[in-house]
């Protein structure tokens, strides 16, 4: 959390996580480029540039389904939270390598021609008609610019400049990107210039981002579509026993296919608030009471329970909600309050604190 | 009273990851750059042969005497020794990067010629990347008693293969095939380096043949979309020489 923009909030996880991701991106380049032609059966070797263009191109594509894959298993298994906490840098890096990779390709392939090196990509394959031999160059350019797009875009000023909504719906742009990208193999180098091998794992990741997807919005299903009793006045609605709420953790109840509150239970007292952080939209129902604040899962924003506000000198709030208990049944309030407001929490003497 | 169960929250901004997750972070973080590593040996040491084509810098700036052929594209014809073989060679040629002869071959088109440059050799094929000193001139001591021999007409086939550039398939580019080099490929055609056809099979020997329209001259532009496809084409075969020339009519064209 910051009251003021810096280009990068250091942190020690910070540090740790991208010593990580460099070591891993060092480790495929490295091995790709330096050790694997000593394996190779080949009667002569791949052009360097050539082979360096490959050794970027396909190291980006995996970076990219590691980086799509992280969502879905932070859902699946929250010990695969801390990955998701610095995937901006992860996608830094990303961006970064795909410019490598075009460098080495149109300084070979699109090099040495009286036409413009950057406008022979656009002009010398117009098979648009086509599959085979679409020129998927340009879908490789397309994903580019999202990546770059997404890349400058990645710092907190622009989501707050852009609000988290539209901030979220432009970095969705990641998925776009990942199919072009994945056509763009697909089209070109899986048609010539790949073994059995990275077809295989080019295969193999594209049907692991698929799985995992499907299988967390499967879970994200099942919590949508729980039923929860309404009272007469269709304002109200069973939100269960609250012994069921953990302590320091919340119960997420879903009010429409788009809006889940969040019921927190400190110690005896419950709360209900957003499930929305105001950072990035991260689902503060999977997060944690820390030092009396619910604290998100996804960057530890952090918010008081009595009225959604995040403690001084931070300014974000969120929605929060009424409760009440009857007949030894928690009930929720499905009207929003403004953000900020402050509601009373409910003491269940029911509940005993650390259960 | 039981034990109460631990429930490890990470915190980015906190100093450390919870104790009963560091493991686990850990094992990911090893998981993660092994299979970095695995990926890319696995990768790169499975990448297709890209075939023995290259420049024979090693052999030096060659020169050689002989004829020049204009149409379909230039085209030495050099007689038997010339080239170290026993029989006369008909060897393409281009210019420097992805350029072609036709400026300088045009006006010598059927006069003796003096070439120089670099070799690109592919097996027993081979073209000169003119350049240098001598580059391409009316010859300054043309081989006595030596006359190309006129093309010999082989009949009408249909062909099965790949259309590439000339020069990338000869050692330009390694590789200097498929979809992935199309863009290069298209890029030497337009710059007037000779398309050529590779077949899956040979014929007559032969798996490489230089492409001319159904006249003897060059393709139209409509050839670089259906360069580093799959395609079969039909067509009248020639040959000068050694070298086997494909004279089509693109809309006989059909991928497969």
């Amino acid at each position: 959390m910051s009251v003021k923009y810096v280009p990068v909030i250091w942190n020690r996880t910070k540090f740790v996580y991208d010593a990580v991701v460099l070591a891993t991106v060092g480790a495929y380049l490295g091995i790709y480029i330096y050790v694997a032609p000593m394996f190779q059966t080949v009667t002569r070797p791949i052009d360097w540039d050539i082979y360096k263009a490959q050794a970027f191109g396909t190291c980006v594509f995996f970076l990219l389904t590691f980086i799509l894959c992280i969502g879905p298993m932070a859902r699946l298994d929250k010990r695969f939270l801390p990955l998701l906490y610095n995937r901006r840098h992860l996608g830094v890096i990303t961006c970064v390598l795909a410019y490598f990779h075009v460098d080495n390709i149109l300084g070979w392939y699109n090099a040495f021609s009286p036409i413009n090196r950057y406008v022979s990509v656009f002009m010398v394959n117009t098979s648009f008609d086509r599959f085979l031999g679409f020129p998927f160059e340009i879908l490789g350019v397309f994903a580019l610019l999202i990546l770059t797009i997404l890349a400058v875009t990645s710092h907190d000023f622009w989501l707050h400049f852009l609000k988290p909504t539209l901030w979220k719906f432009l970095h969705m742009g990641i998925y776009l990107a990942y199919a072009l990208i994945v056509a763009h193999v697909a089209l070109g180098a899986l048609q010539s210039a790949a073994g059995p091998f990275m077809t295989t794992a080019v295969g193999a990741s594209v049907a692991l981002v698929v799985t995992l997807h499907l299988l967390a919005a499967r879970n994200e299903h099942l919590i949508d579509t729980q039923q929860n009793d309404v009272d007469d006045t269709g304002k109200w609605m069973d939100a269960g026993d609250p012994k069921d709420v953990p302590d320091k953790r919340a119960r997420i109840i879903s009010i429409t296919d788009d809006e889940r509150v969040a019921i927190f239970r400190n110690g005896k007292k419950l709360s209900a608030i957003s499930n929305v952080c105001a950072h990035q939209n991260g689902p503060l129902g999977e997060g944690k009471i820390v030092y009396g604040c619910v604290t998100c899962p996804w960057h530890g924003y952090q918010y008081r329970l009595e009225d959604g506000k995040s403690p001084p000198p931070f300014t974000e709030k969120i929605s929060t909600y009424r409760l009440k208990l009857e007949n030894g049944r928690l009930w929720l309030n499905i009207e929003a309050l403004p953000p900020g407001t402050y509601v009373e929490p409910v003491v269940s003497p029911m509940v005993a604190e650390g259960s | 009273m039981a034990k109460k169960k631990p429930d490890p929250f990470f915190i980015g901004w906190a100093k450390k990851p919870p104790k009963s997750l560091q493991g686990f972070l850990f094992l990911i973080s090893a998981v993660l750059v092994g299979a970095a590593a695995g990926v890319a040996l696995g990768i790169g040491s499975s990448v297709p042969d890209p075939g023995d084509a290259r420049f024979a810098w090693g052999a030096g700036y060659q020169t050689f005497t002989g004829y020049v052929d204009a149409k379909p594209y230039p085209l030495l014809r050099l007689p038997a020794g010339e080239d170290g073989r026993d029989k006369p060679h008909a060897m393409l040629i281009s210019g420097v990067g992805k350029r072609g002869m036709q400026q300088l071959a045009g006006p010598l088109d059927g006069q003796p010629v003096d070439a120089g440059g670099i070799l690109l050799k592919r097996g027993d094929l081979d073209m000169l990347q003119v350049g240098g000193k001598v580059s391409l001139r009316a010859a300054e001591n043309p081989v006595p008693n030596f006359t190309p021999a006129p093309a010999e007409h082989l009949g009408k086939w249909r062909l099965t293969g790949e259309i590439c550039d000339g020069k990338c398939y000869n050692g330009a580019m390694r590789p200097g095939v498929g979809l992935a080099h199309k863009a290069c490929a298209n890029l030497c055609i337009i710059g007037g380096i000779p398309p050529v056809f590779v077949t899956t099979t040979p014929l007559l020997g032969s798996e490489f043949f230089l492409l001319a329209d159904e006249n003897g001259e060059p393709l139209s532009s409509e050839v670089e979309d259906w360069v580093a496809l799959l395609i079969s084409l039909e067509g009248e075969v020639e040959r000068r020489d050694d070298l086997m020339i494909f004279k089509v009519n693109l809309d006989s064209a059909k991928q497969l």
